[in-house]
């Protein structure tokens, strides 16, 4: 079943003088991990904000074709409307609380307070969110006192909670240190593993490839390519997208060693180990 | 972390009752002294005020507050002691100077009145939660954005200070002077309102977004985590204090 359906996508900022998504079609199936790549200010963040609605209805501007999730239009319906269906993690894990709460707990509850949910599932919710994103031992700090992982974590359970079947992060560990990173990114796995269809903007590659089922290369706002991390990755042209593919695919190369009865480069650890011990053999 | 709210954790009965009834008790203490003007009544309400702050038992909070009241109201006992105009009895004389009866007369209205008002508000302030206040508003009627602005400045006002002593060390630890006279000190203080007022201001649009994907603007009626807290006898007590308003309010007009 399509999750996400774009068809010629087209959008402009207001007072902006070009197009900061022009002409932009692709389709999403239920589960897929996708992951969006691309050089800075080719798109990434506007066509994440594209799939739940804060573009265009929290910034106005010049909008064209049409965003299908999970069969709403997103043009024709509120932002609170489709947060039912997708939900959007953002980078920095500071301006995502809410700052009028004083416990995780009753943060995870604003968005399911906001929705009309009766109490009673959204004590159960709460209680479900905070296991499955391993952070029921901070359930009653302030959340101005946690980790940034745990913020960012935090923020994801408040997303989910509200049951989207689509999650779109924006670079969701850019502000956090390694093991923050680590722990954020193995939730997201994990929420994929259970069925969510996750969109991910990103810049670390090696998790792009570790994590997405494909990924959507964006150049200047238009689709340069939609592809399986090794096809991507295998490009010859890659850096003229400004993207480095990752460290394992350059050793690959260099060395001039791919994946066994393929035309691509391995793309993650496991694959690079695989190809080159072939190769020792 | 630091709050910049008053409230006191205290179990009493005062801590109890609903902020509702905590504001129309300050509308109370307010509408009847000014409804009955006679030293009496105000004494019984700065009286009544006195006894729920004890037994709210936050009475060593309000004692700074009270003492900057005092400290503004003695210029005004001194003033109009000295200066008022309707000033004809001498009561007594400091050197030069002649103290009028009718002028502390006025003088201690004025300061019943104040802190008549000011012990009302503190009942409020030192034994309601900003946020539970702020629902009780809400369910109340009250927009909840307006709400919403409310409670979150109360908490991100410490993390702009926060933020600033952060920015104000990492300055320090390069050799710049942060302490010292006050000149030094708005010289260390200016450059900071730049990364933290634009640091603000960008925040506050991602942070916009971040409401909006959680459907703060949904048009569904709310729900509350919270389950509203009501106190056996703030209907009684509600009734009560709007009646004897009511009653001040019959009384200086038929008697
Ligand atoms: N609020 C805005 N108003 C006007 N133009 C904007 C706005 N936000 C982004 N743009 C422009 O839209 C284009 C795409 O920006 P976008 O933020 O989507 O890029 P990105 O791929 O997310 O970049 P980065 O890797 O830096 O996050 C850029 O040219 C940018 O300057
Ligand atoms: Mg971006």
């Amino acid at each position: 079943m399509k999750k996400i359906i774009a068809q010629g996508l087209k959008y402009k900022y207001p007072l902006a003088e070009t197009l900061a998504l022009n002409d932009i079609s692709f389709e999403v199936e239920a589960g897929e991990f996708i992951g969006v790549i691309g050089k800075n200010s080719a798109g990434k963040s506007t066509l994440c904000q594209a799939m739940v609605g804060l573009v265009p209805h929290f910034y106005k501007g010049a909008y064209g074709g049409k965003v299908l999730v999970d069969g709403l239009e997103v043009k024709q319906h509120s932002i609170a409307d489709l947060s039912l269906k997708v939900g959007m993690v953002f980078q920095n894990p500071f301006t995502q609380v809410t700052g009028s709460k004083m416990t995780v707990y009753e943060e995870i509850a604003f968005g399911l307070e906001n929705i009309g949910l009766p109490r009673d599932e959204m004590l159960k919710r709460i209680d479900e969110v905070l296991k499955l994103l391993k952070i029921e031992h901070v359930k009653d700090h302030n959340p101005f006192d946690l980790s940034g992982g745990q913020l960012q974590r935090m923020a994801i359970a408040g997303i989910i909670a509200m049951k989207p079947e689509i999650l779109v992060l924006d670079e969701p560990t850019s502000q956090l240190d390694p093991a923050g990173s680590d722990e954020v990114f193995r939730a997201i796995h994990e929420l994929s593993q259970q069925g969510f269809t996750v969109i991910m903007a990103e810049h670390k590659m090696e998790k792009v490839a570790q994590y997405c089922n494909r990924v959507l290369l964006l150049d200047e706002g238009k689709v340069a390519a939609f592809d399986t991390p090794e096809k991507i990755f295998s490009r010859d042209d890659l850096e003229s997208y400004g993207v480095t593919a990752p460290v394992y695919t350059r050793v690959c190369r260099a060395l001039g060693v791919k994946n066994a009865g393929t035309d691509c480069y391995p793309v993650t650890l496991e694959d690079a180990e695989m190809a080159l011990r072939g190769v020792i053999k | 972390m630091k709050s910049i709210s008053l409230y006191v954790d205290r179990e009493s009965f005062v801590h109890d009752v609903d902020p509702i009834t905590k504001l129309i008790y300050i509308l109370f203490a307010i509408l009847v002294p000014i409804i009955l003007p006679s030293f009496t009544v105000s004494f019984i309400c700065v009286g009544i005020s006195l006894l729920l702050i004890l037994a709210a038992g936050v009475f060593r909070k309000t004692l700074p507050i009270f003492g900057f009241v005092f400290l503004v109201l003695i210029t005004v006992v001194i003033i109009q002691g000295l200066f008022r105009p309707e000033n004809e009895t001498v009561l007594f004389q400091i050197g030069p100077f002649a103290m009028y009866q009718e002028g502390l007369h006025y003088a201690l209205k004025i300061t019943l009145r104040v802190v008549n008002i000011v012990g009302a508000f503190m009942i409020l302030v030192l034994t309601t939660k900003p946020s539970h206040l702020v629902e009780s508003l809400v369910r109340k009627g009250m927009s909840p954005r307006i709400g919403y602005v409310i409670v979150s400045v109360f908490q991100i006002i410490p993390e702009m200070m926060a933020s600033m002593s952060t920015i104000t060390d990492a300055q320090r630890s390069r050799g710049m002077e942060t302490e010292g006279n006050l000149l030094v000190r708005i010289k260390a203080f200016l450059p900071l309102l730049g990364p933290v007022v634009l640091g603000s201001l960008i925040n506050t649009k991602e942070r916009a977004m971040a409401l909006e994907v959680r459907g703060f603007n949904s048009r569904t009626p709310k729900t509350y985590l919270n389950v509203e807290k009501t106190y056996a006898y703030s209907k009684g007590i509600q009734a009560l204090l709007l009646l004897l308003i009511v009653g001040a309010v019959a009384w200086r007009i038929f008697l």
